[in-house]
Parts: structure tokens; sequence; C-alpha cells
């Protein structure tokens, strides 16, 4: 099955903006996508609907890590893809330019906080999702429990309509 | 070289890009065979065509590719656009459903841009909700013939209508109103059942056509989401709609980003379908047992 994502090109750049903001504590910033889902044969997709960052107060200072988050920010994520149900995508950004790719931190981390989303939310799928300044990567768990699998196509609907397949185009 | 080089004025990969895309056209009638004629012709790779509808002789007069071969034999408007489309650009993938737009929801779902070339205001109306749903482009091409007073003869007017996430919907600009929807039966007004309209079609389909390249190659920018070109006929002017101009809402209260993607949407059947699935016989093991079952 392939899994499809796509977004606005007002609200990736809105992303990008808030990831880009330095914060006091933590060398990065995370937030959350959430996102509805259509069954399309042989695949799947996502539709992402909002974004949601993680406030200044949820972050938890750790420096073996760009940046934790506490329980109360995944609290809220849990809330914000309870009603109506939306799949959460953690996010966050490497930046530079080209394909991203998860760091070891990264995936343990997904590995550990994904199948928590399972419990608010067990009717869609959840994942995880890196930036770059024109790129992004994403995994997808379709249960809890099970291995993930990857987002083969990202399309940020815009003007023009960009795709990204294979990091072929980028998705700027 | 290829038969499309001289697009290289569209911009980088445009080529490719219009070769990968997937454009949904619902409604085959006199507005959709252009523009299924004119996207063949610029490279589009993929169409998914949807309408239930059999060529009559009454559509002669303003189908694209229809003849009286294909009236004599009733062929499905989609067969006529699918050989037309095939006729220009051999390697396009062409998907066609002879039944109702609605029924074929899983492959419009897939699509990257939806022309309609519906003619009631319903049919605008849910289709704009659908593309709203999965955040596709929605073109409506929109001709009326409307009789002026006494010895003044006709108005032909219409209006291609861009309707996207971020900007106004069919709602929001005025095609859909309760008004409208009230008065569904009219159709073509005034000028009857088979109105002579190629070249007005002509024009709004171009308009239509010109708004997919736009939104698929980086040639040109609008200034903002969403077009309403509004044409007059019987002037030949073309221009941008006052209500658009003047909309000024930050965002279309009609569909909310909140309720995008499918409202029953439940991945635990659906991956239990997938298990199911996975089971299944072969296809090639079916023909066998089948061929020998016979």
């Amino acid at each position: 099955m392939k899994v499809s994502l796509k977004i606005t090109g007002s609200l990736l750049d809105m992303v990008r903006r808030d990831l880009a903001r330095p914060h006091f504590l933590a060398h990065e910033r995370v937030g959350f996508l959430t996102a509805g889902a259509a069954a399309v044969p042989d695949a799947l997709m996502l539709l992402v609907r909002a974004y949601m960052p993680v406030a200044d107060e949820d972050y938890e200072v750790d420096p073996k890590v760009g940046a934790r988050i506490g329980s109360n920010a995944m609290r809220k994520a849990a809330q914000a893809a309870y009603r109506p149900a939306s799949t959460l995508l953690h996010v966050h950004t490497h930046g530079g330019r080209g394909l991203p790719g998860f760091s070891g931190v990264d995936l343990e981390s997904g590995n550990e906080f994904v199948p928590g989303f399972f419990q608010s939310c067990p009717k869609m799928p959840h994942g995880l999702m890196v930036l770059s300044d024109n790129g992004a990567t994403g995994l997808l768990w379709l249960e809890p429990g099970k291995s993930s699998m990857s987002i083969d196509r990202f399309i940020r609907v815009d003007q023009p309509i960009v795709e990204q397949w294979s990091a072929k185009y980028e998705l700027a | 070289m290829s038969w499309l080089d001289s697009q290289s004025f569209l911009g980088a990969n445009s080529e490719q890009r219009l070769a990968e895309m997937t454009v949904g056209l619902v409604g085959l009638g006199g507005g959709n065979s252009h523009v299924a004629q004119q996207l063949a012709h610029a490279g589009v790779g993929h169409f998914v065509l949807a309408d239930a509808d059999h060529i009559s002789l009454t559509n002669l007069n303003r189908l694209i590719g229809g003849t009286w071969w294909y009236v004599l034999k009733r062929t499905a408007k989609v067969a006529i656009m699918k050989r037309m489309i095939l006729a220009i650009n051999p390697k396009a993938l062409v998907e066609i459903h002879c039944k109702q737009w609605q029924l074929a929801g899983d492959a419009l779902k897939r699509c990257e841009v939806i022309v309609g070339g519906l003619d009631n205001v319903r049919g605008k109306d849910e289709l704009d909700a659908f593309c709203r749903r999965f955040l596709i482009p929605y073109i409506d091409q929109g001709m009326d013939v409307h009789k002026l007073g006494a010895g003044h003869g006709h108005l032909v007017a219409g209006q291609v209508v861009l309707s996207e996430p971020g900007s106004p919907c069919l709602r929001c600009m005025g095609i859909v109103t309760d008004a409208a929807l009230a008065e569904e039966s009219r159709k073509y007004g005034a000028a009857g059942g088979r109105p002579q309209v190629v070249w007005s079609n002509g024009v709004l389909a171009s308009l239509a056509v010109g708004l997919v390249v736009q939104m698929v190659t980086p040639w040109t920018r609008r200034a903002r989401p969403g077009a309403y070109l509004s044409y007059d006929g019987n002037s030949a002017l073309v221009k941008e709609a006052e209500r658009f101009r003047r909309w000024t809402a930050a965002s279309c209260s009609h569909y909310p980003h909140i309720a995008v993607g499918d409202p029953s949407f439940d991945i635990r059947k659906l991956v239990v379908g997938d298990v199911n699935t996975a089971h299944a016989p072969l296809r090639w093991m079916e023909w066998i047992i089948r061929f020998i079952r016979k």
C-alpha cells in the first residue's frame, strides 16, 4: 500500500516558519500536524488539517536531544486528534536542502510515543515527519506495535502544485 | 526532440509534470470535450473521465470528437473522449467511468485537479464539496443563454471558476445559491435543449485549460488563490468577476480545513481488508482455474 500526504502550501510555510523560531532552552522546535485520511485503491491518502505548535513551556531540559517535550504537550496533541478523529504526525525540521532522514533518536523516540497516539484515536494511523528546507520524509504506523511504513509521496497543494515523489522534485 | 519541446517556456520539468499529473474530467459534454482535447495536446499523461451519457444527435453541434458514426452506435461520451485523447497522445493513460461521477469517487480522489463540465447547480455544489474534502483544486465551467427583451436577441454568458483550498468556494462566489438550486430544472434557459454554443464552450474550456497548466507548471503565478473569470459572449470579453475581486474574507466558511478527509475512515477496517486480500489467490491462478472449469 502506498501512502501519500497532501498539505496546502500556506500551511506548510506556516509550519516551517514556526519550527524555525528559536527556543530559550531547546535546540529545535517540534509540533504536530493533524490530518484526515481517505482510502483509495491500493493506497492511503493523508490530508493535513492543521498544525499545532508545542507551547514554549511544554519543552523539557535534556542536553542529549535537540528537543524533549513533556507529557503536557502529548496530552494536548492527543486532545486535538480526538474529535474529529485525526491522524497525528509529530513534525520537526533538520533544515538544509534535499531529502531529510530520521536520526536514531527520532526513530527510537517515535517507536516509544507513536503507539500512545492510538490510545486516544485508534481509528486513524499516526506517525512522524521530518522536514528539510525543501523536502520531507515521513513514517506512518497503521497499527500500534507493528512496524512503520514510509510516506511515499508528498503533495504541496499550491500554485503550482508540487509533488515530491522519490525526491524527484522539491517540496519547497 | 519531443513533440512537446516548444512548451519549454512553461518552466523546468513542466513536460514531465504534465505527463505525471492526473486530471479528472467530470461531465464530458460540450465544454469538457474541448478540455480533454486541449489537455491531450498539452501533454497531460493521466486522465480519469466520468460521465454516464451516450452521444445523441443533439450533441453533434457541440461535442468535440463527436461524429455521425458515434451517434449511430450510441457510443458512450467517455469512450469517444478516450479515443480522441489516445489519438493525440498514445502514451496517455485514460481511465473511463461510464456512470455518475459519484460512483467513481475512488478514481477521482487520486486526481491532482478536477475540471467540471456539469450543467446542473446541485452537481457543481456536490463536486466542489468532494474536491474540498480531498484537497483537490476544482475548476468549474458554466455557460448560459439568456433571452433578452423583445428585439434584443439572446445573451451568451458564462464563467470559469477555480475553487481551491484557501480560495472562495462556489457558494462564496455566488455560483451555487439556494435560488439557483431551486431553479435547477431550467438548464440552458431560453435557448432550448440543443443550443449552438460550440465557440463559447471553446472559450471557457481554453480558460480552464490555462488554469490547469498554470497550476502544474511554474509558468506564471496568480496574485491570489482561486479565480473567477467572467465571459460575455456577445461582446467577446473575459474579465475577472467583481465578486471575486471584492472577496476579502480570510477563508471560506463553507468548507473549513478541519473537515478534510473521509469522516467514515477507519484504519482498522483497511488493515483487515489488506490482510484478507494478501491471502487471496493470485490473478493468474484465478485465470487458470476459470479456464480449466470452462
